[in-house]
């Protein structure tokens, strides 16, 4: 039977624990602490291994929801229908991994609000639009990595 | 294009953008740091040797070890502080020494001896400061990164907090026009110099380290940018000042030095009030907040105010707010981030940690800004 990717994880972490760690000297302590997070890193990635995928695809499912909101405002100002075009154009590329389609849409998202910040009636307009969804993408995303204890509000437990 | 900052740091933004390129960071060993040391002790200190030299644990952007020196038949313990070649900050050791210098006798901070602003002799810049004994947190608070949700608990929560209050007022009330202080420029040029100067400084770092492009965050720079407030009588601030950046006796409950200047500059006060507020840096028992876990922050403003005689504008508390959550942002999302991506960093797996923190501090901005008081 092959080694499932649980199974060799499982196997890297009890070696980092139980072999690794002992055997550190007592002042090392750079070393202590890196073991340890390498550890909780590694035990995190483990629980999000499945829904990893799903998670990225739901990142650029946002980002494209938030741009494609964007591109109904509208007033157009002149100088921007460039950054607006570049933005449209950004959505129907369809080639690449959801996390590099997300950032094509960042990137034009950014260019967009750097070309709007002259426009005072137009760039109000963008922004009430992207901060109810940028905060509610942010949101999921404290929830996605709750478990890396930071954060009172969503640390398990 | 010069950045319209303070000159040296326009300075440290230019030179750092030719490090970006260089080859991964290997962390220093001890061995080869009490070389370093040794070879340094010989220049500075002939006859000296340089014994017990061990790694410090915790901090998240420079290389610490402590050691012990042995001279004319007395023994001391430093700490040796030195860059990595990125980190979670961008700071200089020049000044990091100048103004613990300028503070000594003023509030409790550690003694730089010696400091190696160029890495003529280290292989990055470093200083050297005495030792301080103490604490940052106490021995029953468990493993949590230092100042992240520390809880002081009662009764050192007590005893710590007007101390806290103290050492701020005097640090804001300090007279840096007549300390000597020649890393720093003090920004008079305006009422909205100290902090233009202060927004163009994190700006350049997020637009040089950025690796994705966060809209909110587009969003909160441009803002920063538009609603600069006046500032007429800039003050030294500390920049980090926070549970888990002093060290305290836990026996007594007594500060024994304030830690972590390296970020600090003439500016706002408003801008260390806003930092320590900040949730992340608080803690949550039994339905109360604490900011760095001393009171809640009504409380904690007045005891600022009654220390200080500084009166908190609101509306400035407000505007360092939005700006700390950015600030924050920039540190964990940008800068940690690439370091770690360059692998120019000691602590690599650490910095990808903090990473996490990143969508806190945009929920953060976008709250804050679809506030009444960001319209």
């Amino acid at each position: 039977m092959n080694p499932s990717v649980d199974d060799r994880l499982n196997s890297v972490l009890r070696a980092l624990e139980t072999v690794v760690l002992p055997a550190l000297p007592e002042n090392a302590s750079l070393a202590q602490e890196q073991v340890m997070l390498a550890m909780g890193q590694l035990q995190i990635i483990q629980a999000q291994r499945d829904a990893a995928a799903g998670y990225e695809q739901e990142e650029l499912d946002d980002i494209a929801t938030m741009a494609r909101a964007v591109l109904e405002v509208s007033d157009v100002p002149e100088g921007c229908s460039d950054a607006r075009r570049g933005l449209a154009d950004s959505l129907e590329k369809e080639d690449g991994y959801p996390r590099e389609r997300s950032e094509r849409i960042r990137e034009a998202l950014d260019a967009l609000l750097i070309a709007a910040h002259e426009d005072r009636s137009y760039h109000r307009a963008l922004t009430d639009v992207i901060l109810p969804l940028g905060q509610k993408r942010a949101v999921k995303d404290r929830g996605w990595f709750g478990m890396m204890g930071f954060d009172a509000e969503y640390a398990p437990g | 294009m010069s950045i319209d900052t303070e000159p040296q740091l326009a300075a440290m933004l230019e030179a750092r953008k030719a490090r970006r390129s260089l080859p991964p960071y290997i962390p220093q060993r001890d061995a080869d740091v009490a070389k370093l040391l040794q070879g340094w002790f010989d220049k500075h200190e002939p006859s000296s040797t340089v014994a017990d030299v061990a790694r410090m644990g915790g901090g998240a952007s420079k290389e610490q070890f402590v050691f012990t020196l042995r001279a004319r038949g007395s023994e001391r313990k430093y700490v040796l502080r030195m860059d990595a070649l990125e980190g979670i900050t961008e700071t200089s050791r020049e000044r990091e020494y100048e103004i613990l210098k300028a503070f000594q006798g003023v509030v409790p901070v550690p003694n730089p001896v010696w400091l190696d602003a160029n890495a003529d002799h280290f292989p990055t810049p470093a200083v050297i400061m005495e030792f301080v004994d103490g604490v940052t947190k106490p021995q029953t608070d468990g493993v949590t990164v230092t100042g992240l949700g520390t809880v002081l608990g009662d009764p050192l929560r007590g005893v710590i907090a007007p101390q806290f209050y103290d050492n701020l007022a005097k640090i804001h009330t300090f007279d840096w026009a007549n300390a000597d202080l020649p890393s720093f420029t003090a920004p008079t040029g305006d009422p909205k110099q100290p902090t233009r100067w202060l927004i163009a400084f994190w700006k350049e770092l997020l637009e040089q380290d950025a690796v994705t492009r966060e809209p909110v965050l587009r969003l909160a720079t441009q803002w920063l940018e538009d609603n600069v407030p006046d500032c007429e009588h800039p003050c030294v601030v500390h920049g980090d000042y926070r549970t888990g950046n002093y060290l305290f006796d836990e026996e007594s409950g007594q500060i024994t030095a304030v830690l972590d200047w390296e970020m600090s500059y003439l500016g706002d006060f408003h801008a260390d009030l806003g930092w320590l507020l900040q949730p992340v840096f608080g803690s949550h028992l039994d339905g109360v907040f604490r900011a760095s876990d001393i009171a809640p922050p009504d409380e904690v403003i007045a005891g600022y105010e009654a220390a200080s005689g500084n009166t908190v504008d609101r509306a400035k508390l407000h505007y360092f707010t939005v700006f700390n959550a950015w600030k924050s942002y920039i540190l964990v999302s940008a800068l940690g981030m690439q370091a770690a991506r360059t692998a120019h960093n000691h602590q690599d797996v650490l910095l990808t940690f903090l990473a996490a923190t990143g969508p806190m501090f945009v929920d953060d901005l976008a709250r804050l800004l679809m506030m009444e008081e960001s319209r």
